[in-house]
């Protein structure tokens, strides 16, 4: 079979309800072979459902899903020959770990001595050789999951789906699972897609970042585009620029000028958005100054230090302004109570239009 | 450490005093009974007489339980496997509803419908001659041994079911989904995944529908009237007829054989399960 010619899986218009709720409002997502594709949102978006959908257990109300080009939306679970990872390991509990590894092998009616070899070596790639006749009780959680892993890759699936199946993992064994995972995928080449919350886990192992709000695809980008480039106030807050600041952008004889509430204002060579804006940032790209200081490019905020703490490598400050607090890292020690200047530089603001709706909040 | 335990033997008194009292004492005075004749002495007529007179009886009962129990986990599996597999929401709502119906119904009120229901003129035989599906002259009653397992299993189903579903329910339900998605059918799911979590529940429903059908009286004397018959007929007619209350306990003895044997097969399984894990 050719498969070259088509997407690993292409979601088309793909509407979902549960009863007469609807979950999925026409999601349309392209993903090419080999590609591994991260869903981030958070709960009760929609991600688990869509996963759910492509593996057949959600039944869909319209659209299609194509896999290879060949329409599986009206298919039974058994019959899309995918594997998935779920979030509880979802071993049997009454089997051993070769019984759990090699029970797909065993669907496909081959032999117990290759099931065997082929589990074996499985295992070995997985770190768990000769754990073939523990049972699976027996095992840590990360063990479990590998096993869950070496489950569904012992199949030689296309595409493999990742239910947030490190996120009852502790840190440590996240992580080392995570980079095993990656490289897993380069090694064999399936098509993964991996539902997340932890936006740290979508950027790490992500080719694609999907970003879902309320049903909908909100961006769908590289993680970079996505973390640098957010289409929306709420990818951008959900990428981590959670603090807010409303500034008023008009033209001016060399680019633009920004200014904020109080007054002050800065001149900036850059350009998009005018009138009144909100600005979403992340703590990372403030800076301490001067209260006073006038830098092209950057806006200061003059406030006072009310709290400060030291995690280890800098200090970190919150700053009060007005009756607004941001936290800000700086390498020196200084006093509290301290009258500084809070700069942002307007290059790592992500600007939007500010919605005239009434109660909008800019916490 | 005295006290506690003095305290708490108090506590249970009267708990114990009542087993004593309404089970070991009439348990043990019938096993007594069982075993001695009239002078007092040790013997074993009373079981002689009891195999001699009764011993296809004995049979016929290991038959008719062992088969009842055996077709009440076919049934049970069944039904309980569509209510956790099924897809179709109006079809597993309905058979929710339905199945439990006979829980609620005594044994002697079910012998009693299925005598009207099972006899060579009753309604199953007239609604099959209606439907043509047979000539009127090939109807047989079904009042024999086959009323008698029909009886127990359409009472003893529902019980079964209703652990064996609750069981399934809460299970894993990605279990069942990385099942079916590594390609197993939902038949295949139910047999060698759902089943093998829920043995332990399966086990103990079938041990107590075993013993319940061992100890009843109503459905073999009213569904089948006529020999063989089973061994509860017989303790009655025995203590009914002559007042012969020796031999009734040596068949009332076998009978705790029976049960004790199959809760043995429940215990080692257990015990076998326990080592395993």
């Amino acid at each position: 079979m050719d498969h070259s010619a088509f997407p690993a899986i292409d979601i088309d218009r793909l509407h979902v309800s549960y009863g007469s709720q609807p979950v999925l409002h026409g999601v349309n997502l392209s993903v090419a072979a080999g590609e591994f594709i991260a869903i981030l949102g958070s709960s009760g978006c929609g991600k688990t459902t869509l996963l759910r959908t492509i593996a057949g257990f959600q039944k869909a109300t319209d659209g299609a899903i194509r896999l290879f080009g060949r329409d599986v939306v009206n298919m039974p679970p058994e019959k899309r020959g995918m594997a998935m990872m779920f979030q509880s390991y979802a071993l049997w509990p009454h089997m051993t770990v070769l019984g759990n590894v090699g029970y797909g092998l065993r669907l496909r009616g081959i032999a117990r001595d290759e099931i065997r070899q082929r589990v074996a070596a499985i295992l070995k790639m997985l770190n768990l050789s000769g754990l073939e006749d523990r049972k699976v009780t027996n095992l840590s959680g990360g063990q479990r999951q590998r096993v869950a892993l070496g489950r569904a890759l012992a199949i030689e699936p296309e595409i493999l789906l990742l239910d947030e199946p490190l996120s009852n993992l502790d840190a440590k064994v996240r992580i080392q699972l995570r980079s095993e995972i990656k490289s897993l995928q380069n090694r064999l080449g399936f098509t993964a897609i991996h539902v997340t919350h932890d936006r740290e886990e979508a950027m790490t192992m992500a080719d694609r970042i999907v970003v879902m709000d309320a049903g909908r695809i909100a961006q769908i980008g590289s993680p970079k585009e996505v973390f640098d480039h957010p289409s929306s106030p709420f990818v951008a807050s959900f990428m981590g620029a959670e603090n807010t600041i409303a500034l008023d952008v008009r033209p001016a004889a060399d680019g633009v000028e920004v200014s904020v509430e109080n007054g002050r204002s800065a001149s900036w060579n850059g350009s998009g958005v005018m009138g009144p804006v909100t600005a979403y940032f992340r703590d990372d790209v403030a800076s301490l100054d001067d209260p006073d200081a006038l830098i092209d490019g950057s806006i200061i905020l003059p406030g006072r230090i009310t709290q400060r703490t030291y995690p280890g490598g800098h200090y970190r400050y919150v700053v009060a302004i007005k009756d607004r607090h941001f936290t800000v890292t700086d390498d020196r020690y200084h006093e509290l109570d301290r009258a500084v200047g809070l700069r942002l530089p307007l290059a790592s603001l992500h600007l939007f239009p500010t919605l005239e709706t009434p109660g909008e909040t800019h916490a | 450490m005295t006290r506690p335990s003095f305290f708490g033997l108090i506590l249970i008194a009267p708990a114990l005093a009542m087993i004593a009292a309404l089970f070991l004492y009439p348990l043990g005075f019938s096993l007594v009974s069982a075993f001695t004749v009239p002078g007092g002495g040790f013997s074993l007529t009373h079981f002689e007489k009891a195999i001699d007179l009764y011993s296809t009886d004995i049979l016929f009962t290991l038959f008719i339980v062992i088969l009842s129990t055996l077709l009440t986990a076919a049934i049970s599996i069944a039904i309980a496997g569509a209510l956790t597999l099924g897809e179709t929401p109006w079809l597993i709502a309905s058979l929710r509803f339905l199945y439990r119906w006979p829980l609620f119904i005594p044994f002697i009120v079910a012998a009693q419908c299925m005598r009207t229901f099972l006899a060579k003129n009753g309604l199953m035989n007239n609604s099959l001659v209606a439907m043509g599906v047979l000539e009127p002259l090939q109807t047989t009653s079904f009042l024999d041994w086959r009323g008698i397992v029909i009886t127990f299993v359409w009472k003893q189903v529902p019980f079964v079911t209703l652990m064996l579903a609750g069981a399934m329910a809460s299970i894993d339900r990605a279990t069942i989904e990385a099942g079916r998605n590594l390609g197993a059918s939902r038949l295949r799911v139910l047999f060698e995944i759902v089943l093998p979590q829920v043995t332990q529940t399966l086990l103990v429903g079938l041990v107590l529908s075993f013993v319940t059908m061992l100890s009843v009286l109503s459905v073999p004397m009213m569904v089948a009237g006529s020999q063989p018959t089973m061994m509860t007929v017989d303790m009655a007619f025995r203590i009914n007829s002559y007042g012969d209350y020796a031999t009734a306990n040596a068949l009332g003895v076998i009978s705790y054989a029976i049960a004790g044997a199959v809760a043995w097969i429940y215990l080692r399984h257990n015990v076998k399960r326990e080592v395993g894990a």
